[in-house]
C-alpha cells in the first residue's frame, strides 16, 4: 500500500468517503472562518484527535503527522519568537538577540493553521482505502481519466520505489559514490535515472491499446461493479455539516466575530 | 481483410504491403512470422486500432461482422473484437484495486446495468478458473495469473474476433498451455480467434489454419501441418519444430531419403523415423 | 482521423470552458494576494481567515477546473504516459532528497511530458502529481498543486515554440520557467502557510524576514534562490533525455511531429493535430 491507509474496524472507517471529505473541508473551512489564534488548536484537541482515537490511528497521526509538522513548527516558532518585529515581551535573550513572545503567538497561529490542514487531511488518507476513495468520487463525478491516472499511479508506486531502492543499490555497489560533494552526487544521478525514464516511452502503445480495447476512451455514460454505500442519514450529515462551516465563513467575511485581544 | 498496405506515420515505407486474410466464426487462425514481419501492426489493425489510434496511411479493407473497420468509431469495434498482448502488467488498467473489478472495466466503461455485469464477471471467473482471485489486487498477481485476468478482462466484452499478439511470451509452458485451451473452448463457442505466436508446437496442436507473415504479405496458408512442413519456413524465418529439425538433420546426414515429408508432430516423427 | 483521436471532440467546449474558467480564477485570486496583501495575524494575534481562505479555495479550485478541462483533452495514447511521468517525478524527487542535494528534482517527468505531447499533457502531469504526492507524502503539496500546473504547461509552449530544437535555449527556458514558479508559489507559501511550508525552506524563509523583508517578499526570495536553478537542471536533464531516446519512441507522438518540437527534426508543413 503506498498511501497512509490504516485498515481498522473503527465507525470512522466506514463512513462514505464522501462524507469524510467534507468532513475535513469543513474542519479547513471552520479552521480559517475562526479569528482567534487558539482557534486551530482548539479544533485539534476538540476534534482531530477525537476523531483520530476513535478511529484507532492516533499513533500513527502522531508519527506521519509530527514528521512534517515538528520541523516546521520549530522552525517558524524560533525564527518568529527572535525577530518578530512586534516582538515587545522579552522571554530570555542569547547575546544580543531576543526571544519575544509575540513571535510565539505569530507561530503558533500560522503553524496550528498549517498543523489542523494537515492532520485533517491525515485522518481521511489514514481511514479511508484509496480505491474505496476514488471509486467515491467517481461515483460523485470524477472524471474517469483522472481517477484513472491517481489510482494506477498509487498502485505502480510501491513497484517504482523498489526499483529505484534497487537501482541505488546496484550503482553503490559499482563503486559510485552517492555521498560526497555536490556535483558528484548531482553526476551519480544520471545514470540512475536512464533507466527509469526509459520506462515512461516503451510499452505506451501495449499499454494504450490495453486501455482503449476496453472501450476506456468511450464517451457515453459508465456503471459501475461496485456502489459505495451511501446511506441518507450521512448524505443530511454531510449537508449539515458543509452549512455550519460556511455559515461560519460568512460570520467571518462579514466581520461578526468579537473582537478579542490577546491573551484571548 | 483485403488487399492492406499500412505505413506508420511518417515511417518511409510500408510495413503491410498486401495482405489478405480472412477468419471464419469458430476457427482459431495462427499467424507466424519473424520478428519484425509486422505481426503486431497485422494484429492491431485486424483488432481496429490501425488506424484509429497509430495515425499513418491504410489501405484496403478491415471488415468484421459486416463492420468496416475504417468508417467505424473505435468504440464500435471494440465491442466486436477483443485484444490481447504480450506483456501482462502492461495490460493490468491499474484503474482498479481488485480483480473482479478489473476484469468489470471494460463493462463499466461501456455502460452494461451492474447485475448483467456482475454475473458475467462471475461466469468469466469460473470458465477461466480465477475466481479465487476475485478480491486480490491485480498488482500482486503473478505473470501468469495476470495474463488469464487479461484473457478475461477481453472475453466478458463477448467479442466476434479475439486477437491475440504472442499472448504466451511471458509465460511457463504450463501457463502457455492453458491459454490455448481457453482458446480452443472460445473457439467452440463461436469466437473468431487470431493468434500471433512463435511456438509452434502449441499452434500444431491448436490451430485450424496457419498463415505466415513474410515482407508484409501472407507467404503461405494451410493447415498447420502444411506450413510447418514447408521447406521455406527457415527463410520467412518462422523457425521449425524439433521434430522438423530433426528429420531435416537426418536427410542431410543421408539417414532418410531426400523426398520424406517432413514431420511436425511426435507421431508424424515416430512414423518417419521407424521406417 | 476518426473520432478517437479527439475523443472529447462532443465536449471541447466545455472542457475548453473548464479551462478557462480556472485561470480566471487563478489569476484573480494572484490579483487579490498581490495588491491586497492581506495580513496573516493582526496586531492583536487574531487570525485574518477571509485573507488565506481566498487563496485557498482559488488556487484549489481553479486547478482542479484546469485539471479536469485538460485531463479530458488528451487521447489515451498521451494519458498512458502520465502514471509513469508522475512516478519518475516521485522516485526522481525522493532520490535526490535521500542524496542530499540542495534541489528538488521532482518535476522531471511533468517537463518531459509537457515537451513531448504538449501544454495540456504537462498541466496534467504536474497537477496530479501533487494530488499523488499529496496523498502519499505529505497534504501540503496539494495546495501547490497550481504551481505545477503551470511549470508543465510552460514546459509544453516551450517545446511548441521550438525551445528544444536548439542545445542552448532550453537551460534559459528552464530559468524563466523557474522564475515564474517561483512567482506562482511565493504566495502560496506566505498567505496560506504563512511562510511554515517545510524545515529547511522555512528556515530560509526566516532568515529573509529577520533582515526586514515582508513575508511575501521572503517567500518570492526564498523561491528565486531555489527554483531557478532547479529548473534550468531539469530543462538541461530533459533535453539530454531527449537526444539520448531513440527516435522511434519520439516520432510515436502526435504533438512531436505537428511541432517539430526537437533537433534535427525534418522539417514539414504542419499535419493537421494527428
Amino acid at each position: 500500500m503506498s498511501t497512509l491507509y490504516l485498515d481498522r474496524p473503527s465507525p470512522i472507517h466506514r463512513l462514505n468517503p464522501i462524507t469524510k471529505l467534507i468532513g475535513v473541508l469543513a474542519i479547513i473551512l471552520l479552521v480559517f472562518a475562526l479569528p482567534y489564534w487558539w482557534a486551530p488548536l482548539a479544533i485539534l484537541v476538540l476534534v482531530v484527535v477525537p476523531a483520530a482515537l476513535l478511529a484507532r490511528v492516533g499513533g500513527r497521526l502522531l508519527l506521519v503527522g509530527g514528521a512534517i509538522l515538528v520541523p516546521l513548527l520549530l522552525v517558524v516558532a524560533i525564527g518568529q519568537g527572535f525577530f518578530n518585529t512586534r516582538g515587545e515581551t522579552i522571554l530570555f535573550s542569547i547575546g544580543s538577540f531576543d526571544f519575544a513572545l509575540e513571535g510565539v503567538l505569530f507561530a503558533a497561529a500560522v503553524g496550528g493553521r498549517t498543523a489542523v490542514l494537515v492532520t485533517a487531511a491525515m485522518l481521511l488518507l489514514l481511514t479511508t482505502h484509496p480505491g474505496k476513495l476514488l471509486s467515491a468520487l467517481s461515483q460523485n463525478g470524477m472524471p474517469p481519466k483522472m481517477a484513472y491516472v491517481i489510482s494506477s499511479t498509487l498502485q505502480m508506486l510501491p513497484a517504482f520505489r523498489t526499483r529505484a531502492d534497487s537501482i541505488i543499490l546496484a550503482q553503490r555497489s559499482r563503486g559510485l559514490k552517492t555521498r560526497g560533494n555536490p556535483i558528484r552526487r548531482f553526476a551519480v544521478l544520471i545514470p540512475l535515472l536512464s533507466p527509469l525514464i526509459l520506462g515512461v516511452f516503451v510499452d505506451v502503445d501495449e499499454r494504450s491499446t490495453a486501455m482503449e480495447a476496453r472501450a476506456f476512451a468511450s464517451t457515453g455514460p459508465r456503471t459501475a461493479l461496485e456502489i459505495v454505500k451511501d446511506p441518507v442519514g450521512e448524505k443530511v450529515a454531510r449537508w449539515v455539516v458543509m452549512l455550519l462551516a460556511v455559515g461560519a465563513l460568512v460570520v467571518s467575511f462579514m466581520g461578526l466575530y468579537p473582537e478579542m485581544s490577546w491573551p484571548l | 481483410m483485403t488487399g492492406v498496405h499500412y505505413a506508420y506515420p511518417d515511417a518511409d515505407h510500408e510495413v503491410l504491403t498486401g495482405v489478405d486474410l480472412s477468419v471464419d466464426a469458430g476457427q482459431v487462425v495462427g499467424i507466424v512470422g519473424a520478428s519484425g514481419a509486422g505481426k503486431t501492426t497485422l494484429a492491431k489493425s485486424i483488432a481496429g486500432f490501425i488506424p484509429h489510434s497509430e495515425g499513418g496511411e491504410l489501405t484496403g479493407s478491415v471488415v468484421v461482422d459486416g463492420l468496416k473497420v475504417a468508417d467505424a468509431t473505435l468504440a464500435q469495434v471494440v465491442s466486436r473484437v477483443g485484444l490481447v498482448t504480450q506483456n501482462p502488467f502492461n495490460q493490468i488498467s491499474g484503474a482498479k484495486y481488485t480483480v473482479r473489478e478489473e476484469i468489470a472495466f471494460g463493462l463499466e466503461n461501456l455502460g452494461v446495468p451492474r447485475d448483467e455485469m456482475s454475473e458475467r464477471v462471475d461466469a468469466v471467473g469460473t470458465r477461466l478458473g480465477i475466481r479465487e482471485l476475485f478480491e486480490r489486487s491485480p498488482y500482486a498477481l503473478s505473470g501468469g495469473q495476470m495474463q488469464l485476468v487479461a484473457i478475461a478482462s477481453m472475453m466478458i466484452m463477448a467479442p466476434r474476433v479475439l486477437v491475440m499478439d504472442e499472448p504466451t511470451s511471458q509465460l511457463d509452458p504450463s501457463g502457455s498451455r492453458l491459454v490455448f485451451d481457453i482458446v480452443n473452448g472460445l473457439a467452440d463457442d463461436g469466437t473468431a480467434v487470431v493468434i500471433f505466436e512463435h511456438k509452434l508446437e502449441l499452434l500444431r496442436e491448436h490451430a485450424d489454419v496457419l498463415h505466415v507473415l513474410a515482407d508484409g504479405v501472407i507467404a503461405r496458408s494451410g493447415s498447420a501441418r502444411e506450413v510447418l512442413a514447408d521447406p521455406r519456413t527457415d527463410e520467412w524465418g518462422v523457425g521449425s519444430t524439433r521434430f522438423t529439425r530433426a528429420a531435416r538433420r537426418a536427410i542431410e546426414q543421408k539417414l532418410l531419403p531426400a523426398t520424406t515429408a517432413l514431420p511436425v508432430s511426435l507421431e508424424d516423427a515416430k512414423a518417419v523415423f521407424s521406417k | 482521423m476518426t473520432d478517437i483521436d479527439k475523443p472529447a471532440d462532443p465536449h471541447r467546449t466545455r472542457n475548453n470552458i473548464f479551462i478557462i474558467a480556472g485561470t480566471v480564477v487563478v489569476i484573480a485570486t494572484y490579483l487579490y494576494l498581490i495588491l491586497a496583501q492581506p495580513a496573516v495575524v493582526d496586531e492583536n494575534f487574531n487570525l485574518n481567515g477571509t485573507g488565506a481562505i481566498i487563496p485557498l479555495a482559488g488556487y484549489v479550485i481553479g486547478a482542479l477546473l484546469i485539471a479536469v478541462g485538460a485531463i479530458n483533452r488528451l487521447p489515451t495514447t498521451t494519458l498512458v504516459l502520465v502514471p509513469v511521468a508522475i512516478l519518475i517525478n516521485i522516485v526522481v524527487g525522493q532520490i535526490t532528497a535521500s542524496l542530499g542535494l540542495p534541489l528538488y528534482l521532482d518535476s522531471i517527468g511533468t517537463i518531459l511530458v509537457g515537451v513531448v505531447a504538449g501544454p495540456a499533457a504537462g498541466a496534467v502531469t504536474g497537477g496530479l502529481s501533487n494530488v499523488i504526492w499529496g496523498l502519499t507524502l505529505s497534504p501540503l503539496a496539494l495546495p501547490f498543486a497550481i504551481v505545477a500546473i503551470v511549470i508543465g504547461a510552460l514546459a509544453g509552449w516551450a517545446a511548441r515554440i521550438g525551445v528544444f530544437r536548439t542545445y542552448w535555449a532550453p537551460p534559459i527556458a528552464g530559468i524563466v520557467t523557474g522564475i515564474i514558479a517561483a512567482l506562482a508559489s511565493s504566495p502560496i507559501s506566505a498567505f496560506i502557510f504563512g511562510g511554515a511550508t517545510g524545515g529547511g525552506t522555512g528556515a530560509i524563509v526566516q532568515a529573509f524576514q529577520a533582515f526586514g523583508n515582508s513575508l511575501l517578499a521572503s517567500t518570492t526570495l526564498q523561491g528565486l534562490l531555489s527554483d531557478p536553478l532547479d529548473k534550468l537542471i531539469t530543462f538541461t536533464i530533459v533535453m539530454l533525455i531527449l537526444l539520448a531516446l531513440p527516435s522511434r519512441f519520439k516520432q510515436r507522438f502526435p504533438f512531436v511531429r505537428q511541432y517539430n518540437v526537437l533537433p534535427g527534426m525534418k522539417k514539414k508543413a504542419s499535419t493537421p493535430a494527428a
